[in-house]
């Protein structure tokens, strides 16, 4: 959107956050912010995990209280909302993970909980009349009778937009890392949403992690850092660059992770790991794939090209029907993740929450839950041993906690991920298969764990990683392929790194010519 | 953090046990008769049965099940053993109460093999193994059995000095079990694949074989409960343990498990099954109405469960003050943002 410029009017206040700050046990996640907003802007907010982002746009659709503070809405003061005093302001939130009702239909969800303006009896085919037109209006190719459990996360999150902007016709629109669940295309028709509804005066409070998105999209950010607000500043005035230093608060350079240390690796001896024509119907096909000792291979590839399922299926937490696993050379089928381990081919899963950690258990289970034959004897854990190993691990991936006891959920997202890494690096894994182990970490964290992979994972081991950031693969890995479709389509040499055919690559579109094969 | 909290969490972690303690002296101090040598061991003594169920219902709440026959194989694995000894003329006592305990471990191993492999609800699975085994109890055993080996009753009738046998096996049983859970990864193990078991899963458990081990230890237990039961009355009949497997819920939740899996400790659990003894105890010694003991048994509970609400909430609303104080000594706050973590 090059017309960013011309659409920002200096507007109203019509909305007005002061000396918000908000406790919880164990945690300040805002201290004393102020923050306003101008009627028909985009207003960015940006800041790294646990800025306190999140936190805010939830006090200011009433799904948490601050512990103190003012909110004035067109002039009207609040000290704290309730989601249904927020949508009789009409401030309307879409958050990051779609909230629907699966089990309804997009008419349903759309319309629910007003139906036919509060009306006792519900007529559905106004419904579905008037779910019909909004639809096609915002451009969504999904159906009023579709059920909801049906449609792909990202279309969920777009309908989730269009009844926020057309439904329940919001005046103040928060979109809360909307855009990270949406494809290229949706996201596309969001910019559009956001276009439309700012030229009918509307506001939106925009956050994303994106910042070439944050340029195009927003007209302010403000910027929160550890639960405060540092500054506002014009989008017109920033670029790329200024951005990341703002949201990181000092150079963007200097936060750079070093990057490749240039390994020699040795293809000429036999791969240390292989898959062969290695196919699951429906999820992928026809992979083949070398590793060899001491190398990084990045995998690249949308939400949903197979790159997950590739490395469940290898493990043997799923199943795979077609091809081979070859590791040292032996052909092997791993029918659990346990024997998978017994090898030292060790999975490190994506979704932290549900997959990778055990919430209400300590730090310390959840670091040696799959070393536990290793500090013990005779099946007794040695407690000695057990606290020694995870202390030097917190140490090492500096893991900021008030002990090797707290309990995992009282941790901030890059403290989780960093309990994940520490569960792996435990292991001493051969092989790793790391999937996003950066995602939704800040920056300082997603470096310190990219450096511990490149420093701590090579020696007579090798790493397949994926990662949802085009530039954390090509910081530390040697060869990028690229995974589209469920099927590998090409493959880029270190030397050869661009992201932006990189980036193309992933959008399904053949950048080398030959025929890619590891 | 400062000495006082600490001290007050460790208070509130261990709930069931402050409240036990206030039940016991108010007990010393209204109820006659309470606090003699003979009615503490008369307590344990009661509580003994019950609370082999309470940690057997602990343990498959740990991994995050339910096992609602429990009671029901606490009847059907002694009948059917006797019954069969019956049969063939006699066996020998002592391979008659391994076969008891083998019998208990597998109805474990069956309903912990279909929960976990066919991944059926363990709420109706073990609902309908209660329903069936009771009605074969009931088909079984008409009238009572009576006239049990020596040998086979010594669990529930047999006394060293004055102290009854069941006590020393309650006891010991309830540490050992803590032992395993503290120190070994047998015991590591239940809790983990309770907390999340799909992660557990991928981390390399054999997630299966877990829940199959907490409904065979269940099994087992439930069983030592029906040796015990047997052995007091010094016969089985078809009532024997009917309905204990509520209270064995609410004990082994008293004692800090929870529906949703992945805590529990067996101390914990000690302390709910003898709250529940010393419960039914005291309304005793007070004379309260027969018909009332049950009702006034559900209100205790019913407080009792209140209470540990408040105790969650109360616990955050510590952590939450330990948090203005660290505020408050980092004036601007950002050293309190570093200090502690980020919800």
């Amino acid at each position: 959107m090059a017309e960013n410029v011309t659409r920002h009017a200096p507007g109203e206040t019509v909305l007005e956050m002061r000396g918000i700050t908000k406790l919880y046990a164990g945690t300040v996640a805002l201290h004393d912010v102020n923050f306003s907003v101008e009627r028909g802007e985009v207003h960015g907010l940006i800041g790294k995990n646990g800025a306190g982002k999140s936190t805010l746009v939830s006090i200011l659709s009433g799904i948490i209280q601050p512990s103190s503070g003012e909110i004035i809405v067109n002039g009207n003061s609040f000290s704290s909302f309730t989601p249904i005093i927020a949508k009789r302001n009409k401030i309307s939130i879409i958050t990051q993970e779609p909230q629907t009702i699966a089990e309804g239909t997009v008419m349903e969800n759309l319309f629910m909980p007003i139906y036919n303006d509060h009306k006792k009896m519900i007529d559905w085919n106004a419904l579905r009349q008037k779910a019909h037109e909004i639809l096609t209006k915002a451009g969504l190719p999904i159906e009023p009778d579709y059920y909801v459990r049906d449609l792909s996360i990202s279309a969920q999150q777009l309908m989730l937009v269009v009844k926020t902007c057309y439904v329940e016709d919001a005046d103040i629109i928060i979109m809360d890392e909307v855009s990270a669940s949406l494809t290229q295309a949706d996201s596309v028709l969001l910019y559009r949403i956001i276009e439309d509804r700012v030229k009918a005066g509307k506001t939106v409070i925009f956050i994303s992690h994106h910042t070439k998105e944050l340029l195009n999209v927003c007209d302010r950010v403000t910027v929160l850092r550890d639960g405060k607000a540092v500054g506002t500043h014009k989008v017109s005035e920033l670029d790329l660059q200024k951005i990341a230093a703002l949201i990181v608060g000092k150079t963007a350079e200097s936060a750079e992770f070093s990057g490749h240390r240039n390994v020699k690796i040795d293809r000429t001896k036999e791969p240390l790991f292989e898959l062969r024509d290695f196919t699951r119907h429906g999820k992928f096909a026809d992979i083949f794939l070398k590793v060899y000792e001491g190398e990084i291979v990045g995998i690249a590839g949308l939400r949903g090209a197979g790159r997950t399922e590739i490395f469940k299926s290898i493990v043997g937490a799923d199943r795979f029907d077609v091809g081979q696993i070859l590791y040292r050379g032996q052909s092997k089928r791993y029918k659990t993740p346990e024997a998978a381990i017994k090898d030292g081919i060790v999975y490190m899963a994506e979704e932290r929450e549900r997959e990778g950690l055990i919430p209400i258990a300590s730090i310390k289970s959840n670091m040696s839950i799959s070393v536990l034959d290793r500090i013990s004897s005779g099946g007794i854990i040695s407690t000695g041993k057990e606290n020694t190993m995870v202390d030097e691990l917190m140490k090492h991936l500096d893991v900021k906690a008030f002990s090797r006891e707290q309990e995992i959920n009282q941790l901030s997202g890059g403290n989780k991920q960093k309990v994940m890494v520490g569960k792996v690096i435990a292991q001493k894994p051969v092989v790793c298969l790391l999937d996003e182990p950066t995602r939704g970490v800040d920056i300082d964290a997603k470096e310190s764990i990219l450096h511990s992979i490149d420093e701590g994972m090579r020696e007579g081991s090798c790493v397949i990683l994926s990662s949802p950031g085009i530039d954390d693969l090509m910081k530390i890995c040697d060869r990028i392929v690229i995974l589209y479709g469920g099927r590998i389509i090409d493959e880029f040499k270190r030397g050869e790194y661009d992201e932006e055919a990189i980036y193309r690559a992933t959008q399904g579109e053949v950048i080398h010519k030959e025929e890619a094969e590891g | 953090m400062r000495t006082s909290t600490k001290i007050q969490l460790t208070l509130l972690d261990n709930l069931v046990w402050v409240l036990l303690a206030i039940f016991f002296v108010f007990n010393v101090i209204v109820t006659p008769s309470f606090f003699t040598p003979k009615n503490m061991v008369n307590i344990l003594f009661q509580s003994s049965l019950l609370g082999m169920l309470v940690l057997a219902q602990g343990i498959v709440l740990m991994v995050g099940e339910l096992d609602l026959s429990l009671d029901a194989t606490l009847a059907f694995a002694p009948c059917t053993t006797i019954l069969l000894a019956n049969a063939m003329g006699g066996m020998n006592p002592w391979l008659c109460l391994l076969l008891t305990l083998a019998l208990g471990a597998l109805i474990g191993l069956f309903s912990g093999t279909i929960v976990s492999k066919l991944k059926a609800n363990s709420f109706l699975l073990t609902m309908s193994m209660q329903i069936i085994m009771r009605g074969m109890v009931l088909f079984l055993v008409p009238f009572s059995l009576t006239g049990l080996d020596e040998v086979y009753s010594f669990l529930g009738r047999g006394r060293i000095g004055s102290i009854p046998f069941a006590v020393f096996v309650f006891i010991i049983v309830f540490l050992v079990f803590e032992w395993i859970f503290r120190k070994t990864i047998f015991g590591r193990k239940f809790k983990l694949t309770g907390g999340n078991r799909q992660a557990s899963f991928i981390a390399g458990i054999n997630t299966d074989r877990v829940v199959i081990r907490a409904f065979v230890l269940a099994g087992i237990l439930a069983a030592v409960a029906g040796l015990i039961a047997a052995g007091r009355q010094n016969s089985i009949s078809n009532t024997t343990g009917n309905n204990l497997v509520t209270f064995s819920i609410a004990g082994a939740i008293l004692g800090g498990c929870s529906f949703s899996g992945g805590v529990g400790k067996p101390i914990g659990m000690l302390g709910g099954a003898l709250f529940l003894g010393m419960v039914d105890n005291s309304l005793t010694l007070l004379n309260v109405d027969v018909n009332l003991v049950a009702a006034t048994k559900g209100a205790l509970i019913f407080l009792a469960i209140i209470l540990d609400r408040v105790r969650v909430r109360y616990s955050a609303q510590l952590m939450y003050k330990e948090n203005l104080r660290k505020l408050e000594q980092n004036k601007d706050g950002t050293g309190a943002a570093d200090a502690f973590v980020k919800r």
